[in-house]
């Protein structure tokens, strides 16, 4: 029986932490719930969606190493270059986030950050009923659905492409060992 | 070549997605208020709920009647819809914030 546990242990490494898991899928679902609610329901997924937001910038200052946005949030030139190999079909598998996914990754937090503070704006008294900040508030939400739709199609484009489950990595914490060529 | 496809595809449900959401009726309020010409002008109603000590902020249309966003004369936030032909309140599913 231990015998087993640790081979079993050895096929796989551990990246994603239970932290960044339960952000990522409880973020996943107090969104689409506020998608199809109103009203006071939909003020506390959107309270809860921020407070989400607020603990994975948090962790990905502390967390450990594949949490942290130092470790995938990388800057023009190396993130272009990785464009570059992705368009050619070449792009290397990284154990973390590639540099286009940790960009769409601070896309999405920052869209849901915006989109919890305009509507939030929208329910007190100073800004009620003032069109900007409706209209901002619902041009962020349908931006949203846009960058998720991107990302899902980014996890299953690099999901094939490494032949390993992504979204099932994101439920179990772990993916494939890194071979010979990988970011690790 | 296969990686424009998928690209060209993507962006093209994210432009839909985009474009499907905007600007339709919320369903908490319907008037049956036929043409706009047979309506009555927005600044009457919104001098009339001024009369009434309302401040508002907003008047648009939604399921064919006018929805209101205003404070009250208590200074509540309101959300309120009228017909626009007789300008009577219309019963709604969106109920008023207290905060």
């Amino acid at each position: 029986m231990a015998r087993k546990t640790t081979r079993a242990s050895n096929t796989v490494v551990k990246v994603w932490d239970p932290l960044v898991r339960l952000a990522h899928w409880s973020l996943v679902a107090s969104l689409v719930a506020a998608w199809f609610t109103s009203k006071a329901a939909h003020e506390w997924l959107g309270y809860a969606a921020l407070g989400i937001v607020t603990l994975r910038i948090v962790w990905g200052g502390i967390g450990p190493r594949y949490a942290r946005f130092r470790q995938f949030v990388l800057g023009p030139a190396e993130t272009l270059a990785y464009a570059r190999a992705f368009a050619a079909r070449v792009e290397p598998r990284h154990l973390g986030h590639n540099p286009l996914g940790g960009w769409m990754i601070v896309a999405l937090l920052a869209t849901v950050a915006l989109t919890c503070a305009s509507g939030w704006l929208s329910i007190t008294d100073r800004f009620w009923g003032v069109a900007w900040v409706q209209d901002t508030h619902t041009f962020l939400a349908n931006a949203l659905v846009a960058l998720a739709g991107l990302h899902i199609g980014g996890v299953v484009y690099t999901s094939l492409r490494h032949r390993e489950n992504l979204a099932r990595a994101m439920v179990t914490g772990c993916k494939l060992p890194p071979r010979p060529g990988d970011v690790v | 070549m296969k990686t424009g496809n998928l690209t060209g595809k993507l962006c093209a449900a994210a432009a839909l997605a985009l474009s499907a959401s905007a600007a339709q009726a919320t369903g908490f309020a319907t008037c049956e208020s036929g043409p706009r010409e047979s309506w009555q002008p927005e600044d009457q109603l919104a001098a009339a709920l001024k009369e009434k000590g309302w401040q508002i902020r907003r008047i648009k249309e939604d399921g064919g009647c006018y929805e209101v966003y205003a404070l009250d004369e208590k200074g509540q936030r309101v959300e309120a819809y009228f017909h626009p032909r007789t300008l009577a309140p219309v019963p709604h599913g969106a109920k008023n914030h207290k905060g």
